[in-house]
């Protein structure tokens, strides 16, 4: 989708955000949309925040649109867009991005072609419970 | 699906007891009644009965009854060796149980041998081919495995035989959802619909999905079970509430030029605009102004 090869930074707080918030909900899929800025010389994409939004209940429309609207006005106030969608899937070896998962995403990257979607890993979430690896647990796609 | 009375009183309960104030036997026998899934706490607070003989033997005969419950939320929490070790002793104690039998046969489930399982369900079935758990444990199973359309038949076939669990028509709409057939989830929830017909919950969800599904009819009948759930909850379900707004907009987006639908339409949506509005004052007064906003820009586009 981009065409030139763009950075992604994502901030703690978002990275945060998102880990606890499907570790809230372990026996359900959760979704999240990534909110951020492109930085001013154009070749990094800045994600800085994290709102979390379903955990039941994904591919519903009326939730869906809702929440994305208010997320919008919430932000361009502060001068952010939306910049990315986040999924967890509820099984702990489905490592696939569904179809709603790639609607959603397409959806978002219609309005901000960069976007990127992250994808958590289950089984490094387990093991992050274990030991301590730093190691990232998602996986970014575009 | 709990009630709110019902839901702050387990959370009381559970409070409670997490802070070593005792009363662990009723919360366990609520959460057992209500039938919700709190598997850590069941864990903990089960296992310290158990491993207490004075307070195991004040239980009586419910002690096998706590046996099982701790088996099954230590499978839930995935440790193994508890809920063998809690299998062992019920298998002691009855050894011709089919009911024990179910529990080793989820035990090889939770250890993750599909087809051992398998076999053992479908022997238990053959002995007992009315028992509700073991087709819901199949149906499970095939979940797990990722066996989406398998899940999606077996289920299929569980409701032929047993048409009145509505938590199981809830379950495959859930299924039909994810895999975006909203048709078939519109369907499921007309029948949950009426089966409980006061259970706002249910025609929330419907409205979802028919919103979902799109044209105009439908987000006509969605807008009708928006408001028969802000009905139900006397006004104070938020996500109807929006649900009336996103449906008014959308009717109106569909049925341009037309002026039919104005009055009534636009009395609901400002109704519902204004009940959105000093609820947010009330909890939220900071996010007032993007939902005046956001408001708005429904009305606006519509």
């Amino acid at each position: 989708m981009g065409s030139n090869d763009l950075k992604y930074e994502v901030s703690q707080n978002a990275y945060i955000k998102l880990v606890l918030h499907s570790l809230k909900h372990p026996t359900s899929a959760v979704n999240g949309v990534l909110i951020g800025r492109i930085s001013s010389s154009n070749d990094t994409v800045e994600i800085t925040d994290a709102v979390p939004l379903f955990h039941s209940q994904i591919p519903l429309l009326p939730q869906l649109e809702i929440s994305l609207i208010l997320i919008e006005e919430y932000f361009s106030t502060k001068g952010l867009n939306i910049v990315g969608y986040f999924h967890a899937n509820e099984r702990s070896d489905d490592f696939e991005l569904g179809g709603v998962a790639k609607n959603i995403g397409d959806h978002i990257c219609r309005y901000f072609p960069q976007a990127a979607i992250l994808l958590l890993d289950n089984k490094k979430l387990e093991a992050l419970k274990k030991s301590k690896s730093s190691s990232a647990i998602m996986q970014g796609c575009i | 699906m709990v009630t709110k009375t019902e839901e702050s009183e387990l959370k009381n309960l559970e409070i409670q007891v997490d802070n070593g104030g005792g009363g662990a036997w009723e919360y366990l026998s609520l959460v057992r009644k209500l039938k919700v899934r709190r598997s850590d706490k069941v864990l903990k607070h089960g296992l310290s009965i158990l491993n207490d003989s004075k307070l195991r033997s004040k239980l009586g005969a419910d002690e096998w009854t706590l046996y099982e419950q701790v088996a099954v939320a230590a499978m839930d929490c995935q440790c193994l060796d508890v809920a063998q070790d809690c299998t062992k002793a019920l298998r002691k104690r009855f050894s011709e149980s089919k009911r024990v039998g179910r529990l080793e046969a989820m035990l090889l489930e939770a250890k993750g041998s599909w087809e051992e399982a398998e076999k053992a369900y479908s022997s238990l079935l053959e002995d007992n081919p009315l028992d509700q758990i073991i087709h819901k444990r199949r149906v499970a199973m095939a979940k797990a495995q990722g066996n989406i359309s398998g899940a999606i038949e077996w289920l299929n076939k569980y409701l032929e035989i047993f048409m009145a669990d509505h938590d199981a028509w809830r379950e495959l709409a859930e299924i039909y959802t994810s895999l975006q057939m909203y048709k078939q989830a519109a369907f499921c929830y007309e029948e949950v619909i009426l089966a409980q017909p006061t259970v706002p919950l249910y025609h929330l969800a419907y409205a979802d999905v028919l919103y979902t599904i799109g044209g105009l009819e439908n987000v006509q009948t969605a807008k009708k079970y928006y408001a028969s759930t802000i009905d139900l909850t006397g006004g104070k379900n938020t996500r109807a509430l929006f649900g009336i707004c996103l449906c008014t907009s959308a009717i109106a987006q569909l049925t341009k030029g037309k002026n039919k639908e104005d009055k009534e339409g636009s009395q609901l949506q400002s109704l519902a605009a204004k009940a959105l509005e000093r609820d947010y004052k009330q909890r939220a007064p900071d996010k007032l102004p993007q939902l005046t906003t956001a408001l708005k820009s429904l009305t606006l586009s519509s």
